[in-house]
């Protein structure tokens, strides 16, 4: 048996000698472009190799996608599906005009139809990564109405609209010549990557290698199409909710603090995991376990 | 007999203050952790145990249970100072597990 | 009398790691099953448990695959040190299991 001062000390010896292998080794993370078309070409190509037998539309249905037996109860779930009254609600939000007259078609290209699947957005005159929910928000500043919590189901509605009028139009997420886009890109990519909470997983540690496997009664999800389906109709919630409150909820999962709504983190990161979804159809709005 | 009683007795009387925590050492526990869970939020690293842990301190506090208040503190500092130092470690070693 | 006695004694006294042990085994059991603590069954399968979990390798043959007791010290404690992609906590190094209760759950898993 190893006693802690032993381990310890191994533990040091191993890491003096880490660091100066590493530091003798070519720097990588400084120097290593930003080349995001290798990253989604990478990742999607050990995806579709895993699951051969999976449409690549179909990898937007997440669990439901890469397992037989939930798949089956899917099918029979989407007989009735549990987001047409979030449809129904969020339609009748939608038409409803701010207290100035306006619209929310009236923020959007195409008057927010068939526009989900470009989202989220680098928007170059704040530096920063929109999403769809900060674009819907943003809508109700400039009309002087207050913001929606991303959180609740009535944003959640609203984006369901948006993507249903997207439905089966390719992921399309546009990363423009701007050196603060590639960074955005590449913090998105840190985010999905870095261990976190204390349970010390990351997103990729389960979402990449793993997906597809058993983790008690859910199915792991692979990262690419894992936004396509959303906003989702979560049966554990009993209700809709977006991207952010999926990603909240699964940091609390791994014991980590979840960050405020509209920290930047997460926006770069939905920003990250769209982009390795090029291509994947929009299947939203979606239902999940 | 009855001696032994008695020094056994003032023994276990003598050793209380050592084995016992003050209200004044509660309460420096409970805010060096406060502390370094500061620095895990600045740093967006906190973890829904150090908080829990924190909580359960404060409350102890309130109850003048000063053993268990220092006690959950002291577990509160240590989360709150690793996930800080996970963080750290992350920013340097995430690449190593991207996919390629 | 007193002979039997003695007897009693040393093997009572001699028995104590034994019944040590199962107790340790015991506790070692509860940890890896409770869902707060080790919540093994999450990613792994454990005959008699009651989750078919794939994350990870099935907990079965351990002292046939692990006969280094030190290397299972080393995955409980941080195996993504090991691994930089394993989906596994490092129990020990973030504090969900202490090196004792990491022990008992070692004991545990030498009965798998």
């Amino acid at each position: 048996m190893i006693r802690d001062s032993q381990r310890d000390r191994y533990a040091l010896a191993r890491n003096v000698a880490c660091a100066l292998l590493l530091a003798a080794a070519p720097a990588q993370a400084a120097d290593e472009k930003i080349d995001p078309e290798a990253d989604r070409k990478a990742l999607q190509a050990f995806v579709f190799a895993k699951f051969p037998k999976v449409a690549k539309e179909d990898f937007g249905n997440g669990p439901y996608a890469v397992n037989a037996e939930m798949r089956k109860q899917w099918l029979e779930i989407m007989q009735f599906p549990p987001y047409e009254l979030a449809l129904d609600e969020g339609r009748a939000e939608w038409e409803k005009p701010f207290a100035n007259g306006k619209h929310y078609a009236d923020c959007f290209d195409n008057k927010g139809v068939s526009i989900r699947q470009t989202y989220p957005r680098f928007i170059s005159a704040t530096g920063q990564v929109e999403t769809l929910e900060g674009a819907i928000n943003r809508c109700r500043a400039q009309n002087g109405e207050k913001p929606l919590d991303p959180m609740t189901d009535t944003m959640a509605s609203l984006t369901a609209v948006m993507a249903e009028s997207s439905r089966g139009k390719p992921f399309a997420i546009s990363i423009p010549d701007d050196p603060r886009a590639l960074a955005a890109y590449d913090r998105g990519k840190e985010f999905y990557y870095s261990r976190k909470g204390q349970l010390g997983v990351s997103c990729a540690s389960c979402h990449n290698s793993p997906a597809g496997e058993r983790l008690r009664g859910d199915i792991l999800a692979p990262t690419v199409g894992i936004t396509a389906g959303m906003p989702i109709y979560r049966s554990d919630w009993g209700s809709m909710g977006t991207t952010i409150r999926r990603i909240a909820s699964c940091s609390s999962q791994t014991r980590a603090l979840p960050l405020n709504p509209d920290d930047e983190d997460y926006r770069d990161v939905e920003y990250f995991i769209s982009y390795m979804s090029n291509g994947i159809p929009i299947t939203g709005p979606g239902t999940r376990p | 007999m009855i001696r032994a009683v008695l020094l056994a007795a003032g023994v276990a009387v003598l050793s209380l203050p050592a084995l016992a925590a003050t209200q004044a050492e509660a309460e420096a526990a409970l805010a060096a952790a406060k502390a370094a869970e500061t620095e895990a939020l600045a740093a967006k690293a906190a973890w829904t145990t150090t908080e829990a842990n924190l909580s359960k301190s404060v409350k102890a506090l309130a109850a003048c249970n000063w053993e268990e208040a220092k006690a959950t503190a002291d577990e509160a500092l240590a989360l709150a100072r690793r996930s800080v130092e996970q963080a750290e470690e992350q920013k340097t070693i995430w690449r190593n597990a991207v996919f390629r | 009398m007193t002979k039997s006695f003695f007897a009693f004694v040393v093997l009572s006294v001699a028995a104590l790691p034994l019944s040590a042990h199962a107790d340790d085994v015991k506790a070692g059991q509860g940890l890896a099953l409770d869902r707060a603590r080790g919540n093994c069954l999450a990613c792994h399968t454990i005959k008699g448990g009651d989750a078919p979990s794939s994350v990870g390798r099935e907990l079965a043959g351990m002292k046939r695959r692990f006969p280094n007791r030190a290397d299972l010290v080393e995955i409980l404690t941080n195996e993504p040190r090991r691994n930089s992609i394993a989906p596994m906590p490092p129990f020990g190094r973030n504090r969900i299991l202490t090196p004792a209760e990491i022990e008992q759950v070692i004991d545990f898993l030498y009965t798998l």
